[in-house]
């Protein structure tokens, strides 16, 4: 998708938005010739050939569903929701695949696109890039959809890749520094990333509004020692580490986020939430409460999932609606993790609420092994690698607040040998960040399901909960 | 929320930067002031630096336009400041504080991180009435018939590094009120000296004595982070000994450096924030030797009953010492760690060495591999230099005013539990900063 195939829908909105959208005044007929050519889209002829994105992603807004009961009056849950849902948000989808403009008619837009507005998802979708090695740049095309339930507002988006090492302002979606991505537009991001881990994502604009709102998904970078089976059989590793010590058999984002009731109800009823009065309502984990964190992961495109836990589309473009849980559609990820008896397994715990959590997998010891997309060794003397001191430990409580990453891998222990699953609860010591208001259980709490070795076939992509044979 | 609130947050920004490029100083006797961005010092004089500080009441401004009452130390004989002044020391030196309390009540200093503290030439102790703590350590008495009252502190700065000072009375109220600041030892041992954070030769940071090119400057910054509750303040401007109930503390305003964003960015001493003089701008040079071999240096603190977790963009800091102590092994080794997240507790400070590397060198002749958006496909920030490139400057649309001087880079730094970047109401404020990444040397940017 180039940014230049935009160029006369671009030109049509231009004139709309001029003014309104962005700082520019008078008409552009009065312009010096060479701003003319500035400001003017350029003709589709003009436009350089571009390859396809790797990633196309749409910024729009949406509702999801957490409990309704207890409700809290006037903010939950929200009366003008659709049917099945509760809450209004912002949010990402991904449509890897879907050309942006009409196959039909390249001067439009394609409906199939266009159509996504008001149908976001939380937690954005999962994705992943391999460490940058000299040719494999990363391409996210983000396309900026406008806001169904508020066409008042005529709000930018971004993606900000959290942690970036090194960041151009170009491509830090931040816009202050740089600039986002109005409505009606597409921008593409360029990523080389050099250090493997994991990092989170989230729209840069009017910050604490579009991240509290849901535009937040967790990113994560892996080492190019990945295929290396001599120093662990799988292949698979969280860092370059040079001795296997980060290999792992199967992996599991695990995205915290918060949600202030009141303040998702404000956006949807054209009111301003005061941010200092800000409380958490709810927590949720990879976009959902307990219990439905252990509801299955919406099914996935397999042809394009290979950078993405990219959901299947029904034939609008829409989200496949779950079975039996309709209620989920737009909280497509799962967070309960299945394994073997005797696998590693990578927990990667990213966090994009405005609290601290504090992460108990209670039974089982956890070994943090990196935590903000570094490995944990010090430096050796005179060099800039971490190479040194060992500085890994075990624990079964994580604690980390807003914007903080670890990596974590736990070894499943021995399956007692009773039938089914030995099932270990992952969930926030803070316990009033896991009980959903209403006492018992719920907000961040999951299951981590142990199998008799064997049980389950290898993982395909991260999240992924083969079915029990 | 939408764009007018974008417009407005711009023209709040169009008057701090302005002063800043001016480059407005405001000379004050003992501080160090020479460099508009960066720590500014109030130096004793080694071995025996001797620092004679005043409490004062006086207000500061906050990004909504509201301003604040607030107690603080100043430096004795010139008007209040908010934080406390930045008083730096060496290692091995007797440092002497002879404080002066103007405030109808009594009041303290606490240098947590530092030993044998004496008060008036004997161990500084807590206060007690009826077996009753009623200050950590010991007082200034209350001003009383226009008398101040005195204490005089001393102690030896042992451990190079970044340490809190703070009123050890009745500080849920003092050190709210904004009776703290910051005290910093430099490393005289060895494998130290001024431009290290501690005795070891991988804790050097960036001077203008040891990078290379007229233009350099001293890559050497200060955040600390704090909260204000106005209502706690209003009760206290109103009546001093009014008893605010700390069960309804809760803060509206967060700061960096004393300052919300914009006036964060604005220079040291800007003329318009009189009672405000530190800066938390991290202007810098892209690292890489030979010019630049070194990385720059954040002292970061907390001064709040909140946690701050400060989130530098692009800039994975290398945490190397915390609460005045290097993060290194028996023997030596280095056990640091890389944060993008600096998640500083209340009371402690976090010391950081940060750098920018120009990792792709991009530029005209090595374009990125898109096609650039038309500016009508933008929605542009004033910092913005409408160019991928650094030292390059796009081409900016008609009635448009940038704050972009020469190509530069601003990469932002910021609190992220977002909550605190509000100010009462206002977005995009708060404990806000920027990194700006100058050009490679030489460059057209003003110095």
């Amino acid at each position: 998708m180039s940014n230049n195939k935009l160029s006369n829908h671009g030109r049509r909105r231009f004139l709309k938005l001029a003014g309104s959208g962005l700082a520019i005044t008078g008409g552009v007929g009065l312009l010096p010739g060479q701003l003319r050519r500035q400001l003017l889209p350029i003709s589709d002829a003009a436009a350089t050939p571009s390859d396809p994105a790797d990633l196309f992603f749409v910024g729009t807004d949406g509702w999801i569903s957490l409990p309704a009961s207890p409700g809290i009056p006037t903010f939950h849950p929200d009366t003008y929701a659709p049917t099945n849902f509760t809450t209004y948000i912002f949010g990402f989808r991904n449509m890897t695949g879907i050309p942006p403009m009409d196959p039909a008619d390249p001067t439009k837009m394609n409906p199939l696109v266009i159509g996504q507005k008001n149908k976001a998802q939380h937690s954005a979708p999962l994705f992943w890039v391999d460490e940058f090695t000299g040719a494999n740049t990363f391409r996210l095309d983000l396309l900026n959809v406008g806001l169904a339930q508020r066409p008042d507002l005529t709000d930018s988006h971004s993606v900000h890749w959290h942690g970036f090492r090194n960041v151009i302002p170009f491509f830090d979606g931040e816009p202050t520094g740089s600039f986002a991505v109005p409505v009606g537009r597409v921008f593409r991001y360029i990523f080389k990333p050099r250090d493997p881990g994991t990092y989170m994502f989230h729209c840069h604009v009017e910050d604490t509004e579009h991240v509290h709102m849901g535009m937040t998904g967790l990113v994560f970078v892996r080492p190019r020692q990945n295929g290396n089976t001599a120093l662990y059989p799988s292949g698979k590793f969280a860092y370059n580490d040079g001795d296997g010590s980060t290999g792992f058999d199967r992996e599991f984002a695990m995205f915290l986020s918060e949600v202030w009731a009141e303040s998702h109800w404000a956006d949807a009823h054209i009111q301003l939430p005061e941010w200092s009065d800000y409380k958490v309502d709810f927590t949720l984990l990879n976009g959902r409460v307990y219990p439905d964190t252990l509801e299955p992961n919406s099914p996935y495109n397999a042809a394009t999932s290979t950078h993405a836990y990219d959901t299947q589309r029904q034939a609008d473009g829409d989200l496949v609606v779950p079975t039996g849980r309709p209620d989920l559609q737009y909280q497509p990820l799962s967070a309960l993790a299945t394994c073997n008896a005797g696998e590693r397994v990578l927990l990667r715990f990213a966090n994009l609420g405005f609290k601290e959590a504090s992460m108990t997998l209670a039974g089982i010891k956890m070994k943090v092994v990196g935590k903000d997309a570094t490995p944990m060794r010090g430096v050796i003397a005179g060099g800039t690698a971490r190479t040194g001191v060992d500085t890994s430990y075990e624990t079964n409580t994580l604690s980390f607040g807003a914007g903080e990453s670890f990596d974590a891998i736990f070894t499943a222990p021995p399956h007692s040998g009773g039938s089914g699953p030995d099932v270990y609860i992952l969930y926030n010591r803070a316990y009033d960040r896991s009980d959903n208001q209403s006492g018992g259980a719920g907000g961040q709490r999951t299951e981590i399901r142990v199998y008799p070795p064997g049980t389950i076939s290898p993982q395909t992509i991260p999240n992924e909960n083969p079915t029990v044979a | 929320m939408n764009t007018s609130t974008f417009k407005q947050l711009s023209r709040q920004l169009a008057t701090p930067l302005a002063v800043a490029i001016s480059s407005l100083l405001v000379g004050l006797p003992t501080m160090v002031m020479a460099d508009p961005l960066g720590v500014a010092c109030t130096n004793g004089t080694s071995p025996n630096p001797s620092f004679n500080l005043t409490t004062q009441t006086g207000d500061i401004q906050l990004p909504d336009g509201n301003t604040m009452y607030m107690w603080g130390y100043s430096v004795q004989g010139q008007s209040f400041q908010h934080p406390g002044p930045v008083l730096c020391v060496n290692q091995g030196d007797t440092v002497t504080i002879t404080l002066t309390n103007n405030l109808p009540e009594k009041v303290s200093i606490m240098f947590p991180g530092q030993t044998d503290i004496l008060a008036n030439g004997v161990p500084a102790q807590p206060e007690f009435t009826a077996s009753r703590a009623t200050s950590l350590t010991t007082t200034a008495p209350a001003q009383a018939n226009n008398i101040p009252g005195v204490v005089q502190y001393s102690f030896v700065a042992n451990l190079p590094g970044t340490y809190i000072y703070e009123s050890g009375t009745n500080p849920q109220k003092q050190v709210r009120m904004g009776l703290f600041g910051t005290l910093i030892v430099r490393p005289t041992g060895t494998g130290g000296g001024s431009d290290h954070l501690y005795n070891r030769a991988d804790s050097r940071f960036t001077t203008s004595d040891n990078s290379a090119g007229a233009g350099n400057w001293d890559e050497e910054f200060l955040a600390l982070l704090s909260e204000i509750d106005p209502y706690q303040h209003w009760a206290v401007e109103v009546n001093p000994a009014a008893n605010f109930n700390f069960n309804n503390y809760k803060p509206r305003y967060w700061l960096i450096n004393g300052r919300g964003f914009p006036d964060s960015i604005a220079d040291n001493a800007a003329a318009f924030l009189p009672n405000q003089p530190y800066g938390a701008l991290a202007r810098v040079h892209p690292y890489g030797a030979p010019a630049h071999p070194y990385p720059g240096a954040i002292r970061y603190l907390n001064v709040g009953s909140e946690d701050y977790p400060f989130h530098p963009h692009g800039n994975n800091g290398s945490v190397v010492g915390r609460d005045g102590r290097s993060l290194e092994t028996a023997t030596g080794d280095d056990v640091s760690f890389e944060k993008f997240i600096v998640p500083v507790g209340p009371g402690q400070t976090w010391d950081v060495l940060f750098s920018w590397h120009d990792a792709e060198h991009y530029s005209p002749d090595n374009p990125v591999d898109i096609n650039i958006p038309q500016i009508a496909n933008q929605f542009f920030g004033q910092f913005y230099n409408f160019s991928p490139y650094l030292g390059v400057q796009g081409q900016q649309p008609p009635n448009w005013s940038t704050l972009n001087t020469c190509g530069e880079y601003y990469i932002i730094s910021h609190n992220h539990a977002l909550y605190q970047i509000t100010s009462w109401g206002v977005n995009m404020t708060g404990p806000i900063t920027y990194m700006r990444v100058d050009p490679p040397l030489p460059n057209s940017c003003a110095q």
